[in-house]
């Protein structure tokens, strides 16, 4: 056996480890020592991607002793190796992006603790990709939650407070569902390996016994799922939770953590139940109808928005209601698409948080719309970082956002019924899309009246003064049009991750 | 209707409306503290329909003694480790939801999360 | 020859952003790199366009499985990047003087290169994503263009451009979707590439999903109910600029819908139909209204921009009525109202460097200050307007000849009357500057001095305003060459 078959478990472990020494490192040394780890993570995960892709199929690495059906697994394709590698860029650039507020804005004793949630959440992110038992799946999606849980409230005020209550409050819900489906789908199968328990879904399917409960604990999962991933309906804690939070919180957990839970449902449709069935149920159907609704009521909540960083968190609630669109659409050109977006709008979303800072850092700290006039003058890389991002959103063309627009549309047209809705809820969402960004980068852009300007408290920032940041901002515009531009690799390896999952 | 399936799985039942007690509880409270209750009677509810796939009548909990070592002898041991998982689970989540009402309430001295909110308005923070 | 396609696309592009990195230039160095650059790319792109026979195409990489960045020398792609070409030479040559009082020249030619090769990438587009690309990309990268002197209101002005632009392209955007369903391939092919078997039943949907592209691209081409931007963004962008982006930007939308309607939909699908209807009509309100705005407007420049929405309008009806005679019409006026439009704000240019006039009433006597540029606006006024033996006749000869013979109901004789009143209205809105300028009056007291410019940017004044006139006495070839185009699309 390889080495290299060790290091999604290395990954996994070294993350939770490096939390306990973070705790005890000063704060300097636990800032350098957090992103060497996400870097090593990173890397192994990359030399993981490439050995996978070399050998060209998935591999199962046991945990412990015990054999399948009763150890715990860890099974690694290109698509598991390709997420981790690719949180792991994002988490890294977040991190590097938001130092200078993290520093500024969260109480000198708790940073270490931010760098121990960060590692957390990490190994916890990581353990979901990687995982092949469902209830292990269950333990990390509550590590998870509880991690950013704590990242919402390191920045320490009654707003960040609330929203991490509401925030657990919802999770915990979700999670009361995923684990009853989770013991609904143990009662009927008896196993909790997902490539066991699809064997036996798959014998109760074609006997046609159990079909409820079968139904009902597809249901709650996805349901569950949904509810700790901000699907339209119950989205109610995110504006608050990503709004209020500081930078590089906000940043993961809207481009991150969100996504790990959508990642581990597709997990459960392809690994767990199986494509097939899953597309016969009318679960399908349900977060179809939500993924649209949520795509045009989270643009109309951005229009009507005017905190910046609010205006982006709804903004988050469209492009997840997109990637639920595109799981409704029952296909696997539709799953692609949805997958390519959760990429695509990672590093789209985290780079609009994150050039928001530096938008909202030089007009005094507000993140009132009106108070951003001429921001982007006054922070040049910020305001043209956000605009980049804002151009993906939208979907222009060169940017990420276009090509996960057109898969969308690719993956429509296929669909008899649901073509119309789809490609209507398309046009009207990024119609939408457009009013809002483009508002925002027209305000940032519009110049200072003269006798207004004496009375703020606007700041000048160069791309110099904060070398850290403009690195990053600038490793993320790259990456949108990376992302933009050679597209077909990604897709490519997508599909192929997916037939591996089967 | 036939409720004879209902009858013989009652236990399954109770663990479900326990489940239904609990998830309105936390949905729908308005007090922290009783939506912590919620949570866990939520979190029990879901223990015992988890126990009850293990169990076997007659049977006894998986610990060896006196070097019986057949499977006729014991339960199922793996819904009980699941068990135990989410108690550990459900305790460290109630313990940071407790700690957080804490804080809320030492800064705003209620636990109505909707009159927290109402007094942050009033903040405008 | 697909090398020197890619290169004749890629020298002004990747010069442009050179110009726009580097920081070590003189003006006058970077003048004359510009200035060379332009040269050479545009002896590359006629050789692209006119050397050698046969299918040139290229396909540069797979933007996603099946659809790839293709690029197609075709007839009407060449029509189109040949006036890019002579326009963008003139009014690039005229900048070389005109801008020294605008400053940051280096800026603005890095973008005047930029924006020309991602003209000619558009031109020469073989399918419909490469077109929605290098669409976008020219909204973008003309927006600099735009707001050149930087004050509030030319910032103002392009983000209204901005926004406006970007609505209608996602509109357009939504269109190509929907097609990709119901053409058996969205690579260009004369006549359409709809597939019957598919829109049967259809029909409906398909129709109101063009005619949501034609509102779409139709907001570049100046088109109601969208044109709004247009009278704003035009005039403040510095002369030269004006000038290229009223002559050849708006044809960017024009080269949009003839892809659309004549390469992907086809108009045997659309004659007779609600949208032609609606087309025509929503074409004919928008070259009434143009024309009466610019009658109504003070601002020299503004007028021009207001002048153009009518024109590209002219452009529009004629493509409507979708007749081999109207089509033939339409080219001609894209390829004449781009020299004449982008003369005519070259003029404004002239009347602004020389004695900072922008007001139509200011510019009482100016032609005894300067003879040449009266005369050439003069010159192409008349075109414009469409008075023998100027090129404009021809155009509109066809377009009205186009309505008169195609089966269009009651636009047979509404849209040539229509043609004809704004023809007045043009005349009304452009010659009483040449007759004020000439002919001021007694109670002037504008000094007889000579103003007249330097040759540099007269020069491309005459040869824009000689093109006119040779393209009106001599229309022989390029009539045929756009009936044949007109012939082949049919």
């Amino acid at each position: 056996m390889e080495f290299v078959r060790n290091f999604p478990f290395i990954s996994i472990i070294l993350s939770l480890f490096s939390g306990p020494l973070s705790s005890i490192l000063d704060r300097k040394k636990a800032k350098w020592w957090n992103m060497i780890v996400i870097g090593l993570i990173g890397a192994m995960s990359l030399a993981v991607l490439m050995y996978v892709l070399g050998t060209g199929e998935a591999y199962v690495y046991t945990m412990g002793h015990f054999t399948a059906p009763w150890g715990n697994e860890i099974r690694v394709g290109v698509l598991e190796a390709f997420m981790a590698f690719f949180f792991c860029v994002v988490m890294f650039l977040c991190m590097l992006g938001g130092i200078r507020e993290r520093e500024a804005e969260i109480e000198e004793s708790k940073q270490n603790l931010y760098y121990v949630m960060i590692n957390l959440l990490l190994s916890s992110l990581i353990a979901l990709i990687y995982t092949n038992d469902l209830f292990t799946a269950y333990v990390f999606v509550e590590i998870n939650t509880i991690s950013a849980c704590g990242l919402i409230m390191i920045k320490q005020n009654g707003r960040t407070i609330v929203a991490a209550t509401r925030y657990m409050i919802m999770s915990l819900l979700g999670s009361g569902m995923l684990l009853l489906g989770i013991c609904f789908l143990y009662g009927i199968t008896g196993q909790l390996l997902m490539s066991n328990i699809q064997e036996q879904v798959h014998r109760i399917a074609s006997e046609g016994s159990y079909h409820i409960p079968l139904l009902v604990s597809m249901g709650l999962m996805s349901i569950g799922l949904a509810i700790k991933s901000a699907l339209y309906p119950f989205h109610g804690w995110l504006p608050d939770a990503y709004g209020y939070s500081t930078v590089s919180s906000a940043a993961i957990l809207s481009s991150l953590v969100s996504k790990g839970y959508i990642f581990l449902l597709v997990k459960i449709f392809y690994r767990v139940i199986g494509f097939d069935i899953v597309m016969d149920s009318k679960v399908i159907n349900v977060l179809f109808v939500f993924g649209i609704a949520g795509m045009i009521m989270g643009s109309i909540d951005a229009i009507r928005e005017n905190n910046i960083r609010r205006m982006i968190a709804f903004s988050s609630i469209a492009q997840i209601g997109y990637i639920y669109m595109g799981f409704g659409l029952g296909t696997t050109e539709g799953v692609v698409a949805s997958i390519y977006h959760i990429v695509s709008h990672a590093a789209t979303k985290s780079l609009l948080f994150v050039s928001a800072a530096g938008i909202t850092d030089v007009s005094g700290d507000s993140t009132d719309f009106f108070d951003l006039t001429g921001a982007g003058y006054r922070n040049k890389l910020a305001g043209v970082a956000f605009t980049a991002g804002s151009l993906s959103m939208i979907g222009f063309p060169i940017f990420s956002g276009f090509i996960s627009k057109l898969l969308f549309a690719q993956a429509a047209v296929g669909h008899t019924f649901k073509m119309l809705p789809t490609l209507i809820a398309l046009a009207i969402s990024t119609i939408l899309n457009t009013i809002y960004f483009m508002k925002t980068v027209i305000r940032i852009y519009t110049p200072m009246r003269k006798s207004r300007d004496r009375e703020k408290k606007n700041t000048v920032v160069r791309m110099t003064d904060q070398p850290l940041k403009s690195a990053a901002l600038i490793c993320f515009i790259l990456m949108n049009v990376i992302l933009g531009l050679r597209s077909e690799t990604i897709v490519l390896m997508i599909q192929n991750g997916l037939k591996m999952f089967g | 209707m036939d409720f004879s399936n209902l009858l013989n799985n009652y236990a399954e039942a109770i663990s479900m409306v326990l489940f239904g007690i609990g998830f309105s509880n936390l949905l729908l409270q308005k007090n922290l503290i009783k939506k912590i209750i919620g949570l866990n009677i939520m979190d029990t509810a879901m223990y015992l329909f988890l126990a009850l796939k293990g169990y076997i009548a007659g049977h006894k909990a998986p610990i060896v003694v006196n070097g019986v070592q057949s499977t006729e002898a014991y339960i199922n041991p793996i819904p009980s480790g699941l068990v135990l998982t989410g108690i550990v689970v459900s305790v460290s989540v109630s313990a940071l939801m407790l700690s957080l009402t804490i804080r809320l309430y030492y800064r705003y001295h209620t636990l109505d999360l909707d009159e927290i909110t109402m007094q942050l308005e009033k903040e405008g923070l | 020859m697909s090398g020197l396609m890619i290169l004749s696309i890629l020298l002004p592009a990747a010069a442009g952003i050179f110009l726009l990195l580097s920081l070590v230039f003189h003006r006058q160095q970077s003048q004359a790199f510009a200035g060379a650059v332009l040269a050479v790319s545009a002896v590359l792109v006629l050789a692209t366009a006119w050397l050698g026979g046969g299918e040139k195409s290229v396909t540069l990489f797979y933007l996603m499985e099946d659809i790839p960045i293709y690029f197609r020398v075709d007839e009407v792609g060449k029509l189109f990047a040949t006036i890019v070409t002579v326009v963008w030479v003139a009014a690039g040559f005229y900048s070389f003087l005109y801008m020294k009082h605008e400053g940051m020249e280096q800026r603005y030619f890095g973008f005047y290169l930029l924006v020309y090769g991602i003209l000619i990438a558009l031109d020469f587009s073989g399918n419909m994503v490469t077109l929605y690309l290098f669409y976008e990309l020219m909204t973008l990268c003309t927006v600099p263009l735009v707001l050149h002197n930087g004050s509030r209101e030319a910032i103002m002005a392009a983000l209204k451009y901005l926004f406006y632009s970007m609505c209608g392209a996602y509109m357009g955007l939504f269109g190509i979707f929907f097609l990709y369903r119901y053409c058996d391939t969205l690579t260009f092919a004369a006549g359409g590439t709809l597939n019957p078997e598919l829109v049967n039943g259809n029909q409906g949907l398909v129709l109101a999903v063009v005619f949501v592209m034609l509102l779409g691209f139709g907001v570049k081409a100046g088109m109601l109910p969208f044109h709004a931007w247009l009278p704003t963004a035009h005039p403040v962008a510095p002369s030269p600029a004006s000038a290229v982006l009223s002559g050849i930007i708006v044809k960017g939308g024009v080269l949009a819908l003839i892809r659309t309607v004549y390469y992907l939909v086809g108009p045997d699908f659309l004659r007779g139909t609600w949208v032609q209807t609606a087309w025509m009509t929503i074409a004919l309100m928008t070259v009434f209204l143009g024309s009466l705005l610019a009658y109504k407007e003070p601002v020299f420049k503004k007028r021009l921009a207001y002048s153009t929405v009518s024109q590209i309008s002219y452009i529009l009806f004629g493509l409507a009525v979708m007749s081999p005679e109207g089509v033939t019409g339409a080219l001609l006026h894209t390829v004449f109202h781009a020299f004449i439009k982008s003369a005519l704000f070259l003029t404004a240019g002239v009347f602004l460097f020389q004695c900072g006039k922008t007001r139509v009433e200011e510019l009482k006597g100016i032609g005894k200050q300067m003879p040449v540029t009266l005369w050439c606006y003069t010159i192409v006024s008349l075109g414009l307007i469409g008075i023998p033996p100027f090129s404009g006749f021809i155009s509109k000869w066809h377009l009205a000849q186009g309505a008169l013979e195609a089966n269009v109901g009651v636009f047979r004789w509404l849209g040539p009357a229509v043609l004809l009143i704004s023809a007045l209205l043009t005349a009304g809105y452009l010659l009483p500057v040449t007759m004020k300028g000439f002919l001021p009056g007694k109670d002037s007291t504008a000094a007889a001095e000579k103003l007249e410019p330097s040759r540099m940017m007269l020069i491309p004044l005459i040869i824009l305003a000689a093109l006119t006139v040779l393209l009106g006495l001599f229309p022989g070839p390029l009539v045929t060459y756009a009936g044949k185009i007109a012939a082949s699309i049919m």
